[in-house]
């Protein structure tokens, strides 16, 4: 029976398709949402729809409980807003500077340069696991700043990890302004800093801050690393810490997890509403223009 | 203000390609000069290495009475306008006009008031607010203008400004930036390679190619006494018509023969090519603009030779006559010129398929056929010859 008008009839197995990807997408969070809110305290009790909704989970990550463990959770969140903020930022003005040169200036060692961040691109980030942590330890004992254990160490970890891919973006986005920009702003006077500043950066804005966002949202959810070089509980960042709720033995705290991981997920949440009128943007100019 | 100076300048490129080569030119103060030529002759290369965007290879160029060779851009004092107006996107219009004067540290109030000049000058008032891409081409246009006179520079330098324009906007944009040009008294290098835009504009035209400049002139002196054959097919339109012919003795005269036609030139008819006696016996390139070539009916006592018609058009105030002679057109490499017709675009008479190689204005209304043969006049005070081998006119 096809009834050109109802096309739901012909077409009802796309909706299907859709329904079932929208469930596989969301039941997760679901799970974690209900979880945060569950009065029990175990995961093979919990049900999707829970027998008692609580605020307790929420309370207990910010107010130690009498004769209870010392609660980190405020700690840690700082510091991983902190290390998420200072990342993206330097991400992207380090970037953008190398970006701006490769895209610009033409120099001995361009071509090369190029070439070989795509090429440490390559390999995968946990390949590094051993040879970092062995840097760091070695830093440490000349540099204590950037040792093990310390937060600052982290950051140079991070800052180190996507920049060739960001770089590739940023020049990217940078060669689809012409360079008739350059040279006219060159004759009216501006110097190469102020050509970077007052011309091309302000056009840069999308790319900047897509940039910017993934190595924010990147590093507020980044586990593996931090894991490697962090020790103590009070040094964590939000993924470690809030994976200790969960990762000591006889002593699971689901609850306190799925709450923390709610709130863990606001900044991102902010961050991709303000930038998502770039994202496609940013993202479709950078890689495809030029 | 100041006069613009090339001496010897060449530029050669990393790769090897010789871009500009021995260029020698003086531009006077508050002179048009348009440089102009095919693409890729050098003609913009020229223009940047005055602008300081591009390094000199050798010799000099002077500003004024100093050598910028080694002076960034911003120290020359020159502005620049640009084919795609290069206006920055992310400033209204009055932040565009004013970039320049911010970077040299300008006082709030003069810059004000620099800015509400230039944009009375050209009609920008209303549109100070908005952001470039909310102007129409023209306006864009405009606003490049804005922000090189603002800071009344010494040089204007314009690289193919009024490209990106259509035809109609072109015309109108070239009368105002001649008007403006002659307003201001600045000196300026205008690039184009329309030499329509070359003839209407300039003071004098530089014509350009590969790299080597062929002929400095006012325009009608360009026209009228071409210093080669380059410069003979690439200035009007259509371009000239050119043949292979022969110099010869006649009784006291010399003549030229063309298509089995000998046509007396009486001495003092061929003035403006003085060394034309050296050259009888042998054979030349004669040249005839279209606008010399005459129906010999309207003529009578001039030597005629017979041409087939292949191709008429009526433009109303007259007509355009593509013919077939008996003579072998010489071809000039002027690949990239604008509106004008090149020798393998002349059209064919598919009919009988001869191919035309000679263009002529015919009054308007006259009655003539296309296939038949047709009697042709032409103007012997205004014919051009030139030197088979090098291309230099028998000057």
């Amino acid at each position: 029976m096809s009834d050109p008008t109802n096309r739901y009839n012909d077409h009802w197995w796309r909706h299907l398709v859709v329904w079932l990807a929208v469930c596989v997408a969301v039941l997760p969070p679901l799970y974690v949402v209900t979880a945060a809110f569950n009065a029990d305290q175990t995961l093979s009790g919990s049900s999707l729809i829970p027998r008692a909704l609580t605020l307790e989970n929420f309370k207990g990550l910010f107010v130690q409980k009498e004769g209870g463990a010392e609660v980190f959770f405020v700690r840690w969140f700082r510091s991983s807003l902190i290390i998420a903020v200072l990342n993206a930022f330097f991400t992207v003005f380090i970037g953008a500077l190398a970006a701006y040169a490769f895209s610009r200036f033409r120099f001995k060692g361009r071509r090369m340069g190029m070439l070989f961040l795509l090429l440490i691109q390559m390999f995968p980030g946990l390949l590094n696991l051993v040879a970092i942590y062995l840097i760091v330890l070695r830093t440490g004992e000349v540099v204590p700043a950037l040792g093990l254990n310390k937060l600052t160490a982290l950051l140079v970890v991070y800052l180190s990890g996507a920049m060739s891919v960001n770089l590739w973006l940023m020049k990217g986005f940078f060669d689809s302004i012409p360079a008739e920009l350059d040279e006219s702003a060159r004759v009216d006077g501006a110097t190469p800093a102020q050509i970077f500043w007052g011309v091309i950066l302000p056009l840069a804005v999308p790319v900047l801050s897509v940039v910017g966002m993934f190595a924010f949202v990147g590093t507020l959810n980044e586990f593996i690393t931090a894991s490697v070089l962090l020790e103590t509980v009070d040094n964590f960042t939000l993924p470690l810490g809030l994976q200790a709720y969960v990762g000591t033995s006889y002593e699971e705290n689901w609850g306190s997890f799925a709450a923390g991981v709610l709130i863990a997920q606001i900044p991102a949440i902010i961050g991709f509403v303000f930038v998502q009128k770039y994202i496609i943007s940013g993202l479709t100019q950078g890689s495809v223009k030029g | 203000m100041a006069e613009v100076r090339f001496e010897h300048v060449d530029k050669v490129f990393d790769n090897g390609v010789k871009a500009v080569s021995d260029m020698t030119l003086d531009i006077r103060d508050g002179e048009f000069l348009v440089l102009v030529g095919p693409s890729g002759c050098g003609k913009t290369t020229a223009l940047r290495m005055v602008a300081g965007l591009e390094a000199i290879s050798s010799g000099t160029v002077s500003i004024g009475e100093k050598i910028v060779n080694d002076l960034t851009s911003k120290d020359r004092d020159i502005a620049m306008v640009f084919q795609n107006y290069a206006l920055y996107p992310h400033l209204s219009v009055a932040d565009n006009i004013a970039f320049g004067l911010r970077l040299r540290k300008e006082s709030k109030e003069k810059i004000a008031k620099q800015v509400e000049w230039a944009a009375k000058l050209l009609d920008l008032l209303p549109y100070l607010d908005r952001r470039p891409k909310e102007l129409s081409g023209g306006q864009r246009q405009r606003v490049a203008m804005g922000r090189a006179i603002v800071r009344e520079p010494k040089v204007f330098l314009m690289d193919e400004p009024l490209s990106n324009l259509d035809a109609k906007l072109r015309v109108q944009m070239r009368a105002e930036i001649s008007n403006l040009q002659k307003q201001l008294g600045t000196t300026t290098i205008y690039v184009t390679h329309d030499q329509v835009e070359a003839m209407t504009m300039g003071d004098r035209v530089a014509v350009m190619s590969m790299g080597v400049l062929q002929q400095v002139a006012p325009p009608q002196e360009l026209y009228d006494e071409p210093a080669n054959l380059f410069v003979a097919g690439f200035i009007g339109t259509p371009p000239m018509n050119l043949f292979d012919a022969r110099i010869e003795k006649d009784d006291d005269n010399i003549a030229v023969v063309l298509a089995g036609v000998k046509i007396s030139l009486p001495a003092d008819r061929n003035w403006r090519y003085p060394r034309l006696p050296d050259y009888v016996g042998r054979n030349i390139v004669l040249g005839v603009r279209a606008e010399d070539v005459h129906a010999a009916e309207t003529k009578p006592h001039w030597p005629a030779i017979t041409g087939r018609l292949g191709l008429l058009e009526a433009l109303g105030s007259s007509q355009i006559g593509y013919l077939h002679i008996d003579a072998t057109k010489v071809a000039i490499s002027t690949s990239a010129t604008s509106a004008s017709t090149r020798p393998e675009d002349l059209p064919t008479e598919s009919a009988s398929s001869f191919v035309t190689n000679l263009v002529a204005y015919f009054p308007p209304r006259m009655a003539m056929k296309t296939g038949t043969d047709v009697r042709i006049a032409l103007d012997t005070a205004n014919l051009h010859f030139f030197d088979a081998q090098t291309g230099e006119a028998l000057r």
